[in-house]
């Protein structure tokens, strides 16, 4: 698996379609984070604007690809460890990245709370930011899994498949990147920092749950 | 010894209702067989190979007995990957178990055999149609595959490539690894293969021998001595077409070419070893 990884990896990070993904999340952070906000506000805005990344970083990684040299790959490896590989290096991206915007961002922002008057201490409110931009990263992920190959694979569907459920895993109650951003922006609105543990137990195991039926059908529904 | 690679009652089909490619398939692939499997254009012969491979499952039926270390070249290799030849390659190694030293080392090695060591070094993006066929086939050798599935290797290689090609299947079924291929070349391993499937109308049906008659390949005679009233080898027994005792201990050996370098080994490396006298190229009675 870890060869597989490393595999995977050199190949997103030689083939630079890990770029525009990387821009678009820069340019919605620079649109909606500006220094001295409250920091429990922006997080939550972090770890949102993460999950279409992220979503979008896992249809890069699977579709990346060529045929030929996935059937090489799955004849040595089998398909559902070359399929899971390939996610599992999205979801490293996207928690790599959603890691250092978190960082930046809470360097960034003022320890109050949305009153500007309450502090908020600094290190909680940045842990917190952490947990909700891992669900979120992990949420993207799925959601970059159940969207392409091998479940979707007319690109045209795939795509507006991807950014629906991108939408709606933000906005529908219940969706646990919902709830990690909404514990972070209530968190802001009362002056205390959540631990958003729950959603990110519930976003690992819809994940799970994604890459393990993804690697399933693999083998099932290819080419 | 391991079990057969067995496809028992399989078929695969694209799709929850798509059209049946291949239906009811049973076939067993011992170990040390070398399995040559025939059929028209778009008759199922890559999706056949596929199951074998693992890339695919059978959407009904069971693939029992597939070895751990599985190897596929396919149809049309894309050079459109962002790596060196041996770059990717040692990636490749890796995946199939070998640490990255070891990869790296059987890389190098492969891309000298097949003649593209020059381009070891090169972007995949900037190999010719050729030399990119090499890496793909040099990937599937790199691990001592216990399966070798080869889609159409041949196609796109140069002559001394063929032959290695040709050679390296012989290294490998003497080693007790199977191989299938598909070739459209009829001469392709001729009379080498241990059984012959053809693939028509979705199903897979076992030739007869004769029905496949194809003219013996090229063969190499081998002037050897053993010991007086040693028995040759079982290996070399086992390779050779024919073998005729010319004197006390003395053999005359008619060699298939891609297993001669086989033989060979098995003669020196025997306990006693065998002289082996003298190694020319059979003339061809036809």
């Amino acid at each position: 698996m870890t060869a597989l990884m490393r595999y995977h990896a050199a190949l997103l990070m030689r083939s630079q379609r890990w770029l525009p993904p990387f821009l678009l999340y820069a340019a919605f952070l620079a649109i909606g984070i500006q220094a001295g906000q409250p920091v429990l506000d922006s997080l939550g805005y972090t770890a949102a604007a993460l999950l279409p990344v992220a979503a979008w970083l896992a249809r890069i990684c699977v579709t990346g690809e060529p045929d030929a040299a996935r059937g090489c790959a799955a004849a040595a490896a089998g398909p559902a460890r070359a399929h899971v590989a390939c996610l599992l290096v999205a979801l490293a991206g996207a928690a790599a990245l959603g890691t250092l915007a978190t960082l930046a961002v809470t360097l960034l922002s003022d320890p109050v709370a949305s009153d500007h008057r309450t502090r908020v201490p600094l290190p909680a409110a940045c842990g917190a930011g952490l947990l909700a931009a891992l669900a979120c990263a992990l949420l993207g992920t799925a959601v970059g899994a159940l969207t392409s190959r091998p479940l979707l694979r007319s690109p045209g569907r795939a795509v507006l498949a991807l950014l629906l459920a991108a939408l709606l895993s933000l906005v529908v109650s219940g969706s646990p990147a919902r709830a990690a951003v909404q514990g972070l922006v209530t968190g802001s609105q009362q002056g205390t920092v959540p631990l958003p543990l729950p959603p990110l137990a519930a976003a690992a195991l819809v994940t799970a749950g994604a890459l393990a039926l993804a690697g399933a059908l693999a083998a099932r529904r290819s080419p | 010894m391991r079990p057969d690679l067995c496809l028992r009652n399989a078929g695969r089909r694209y799709g929850l209702r798509g059209p049946w490619v291949l239906r009811g398939v049973d076939l067993a692939v011992g170990p040390g067989r070398l399995v040559r499997v025939e059929g028209a254009n778009g008759s199922g012969k890559s999706t056949l190979l596929r199951l074998l491979a693992g890339i695919d499952a059978p959407s009904e039926g069971r693939i029992t007995g597939r070895p751990a270390r599985t190897a596929y070249v396919p149809e049309r290799f894309p050079p459109a990957l962002p790596f060196t030849a041996v770059g990717y390659l040692t990636h490749l190694g890796a995946v199939q178990g070998l640490s990255r030293a070891a990869a790296a080392r059987a890389a190098r090695e492969w891309l000298e055999r097949l003649g593209a060591a020059a381009y070891a070094e090169t972007p995949m993006a900037r190999l010719s149609k050729g030399s990119s066929q090499k890496v793909a086939v040099a990937q599937a050798l790199l691990a001592q595959p216990g399966l070798l599935v080869l889609d159409e290797a041949w196609t796109g290689l140069d002559t001394t490539a063929r032959a290695e090609l040709e050679r390296a299947v012989a290294e490998r079924t003497a080693a007790g690894g199977s191989v299938v291929f598909v070739d459209h070349d009829p001469r392709r391993l001729a009379g080498l293969s241990d059984a012959t499937y053809a693939v028509r109308d979705g199903g897979v049906v076992r030739q007869e021998p004769s029905q496949t008659a194809a003219a013996p390949g090229p063969h190499v005679v081998v002037e050897t001595q053993g010991p007086p009233d040693g028995r040759l080898p079982e290996e070399v027994r086992r390779t050779v077409s024919s073998a005729e005792e010319t004197g006390p201990g003395a053999h005359r050996l008619s060699v298939p070419a891609p297993h001669s370098d086989v033989v060979l080994r098995a003669l020196l490396t025997a306990r006693p070893p065998w002289h082996v006298v003298s190694v020319a190229p059979q003339a061809t009675a036809r």
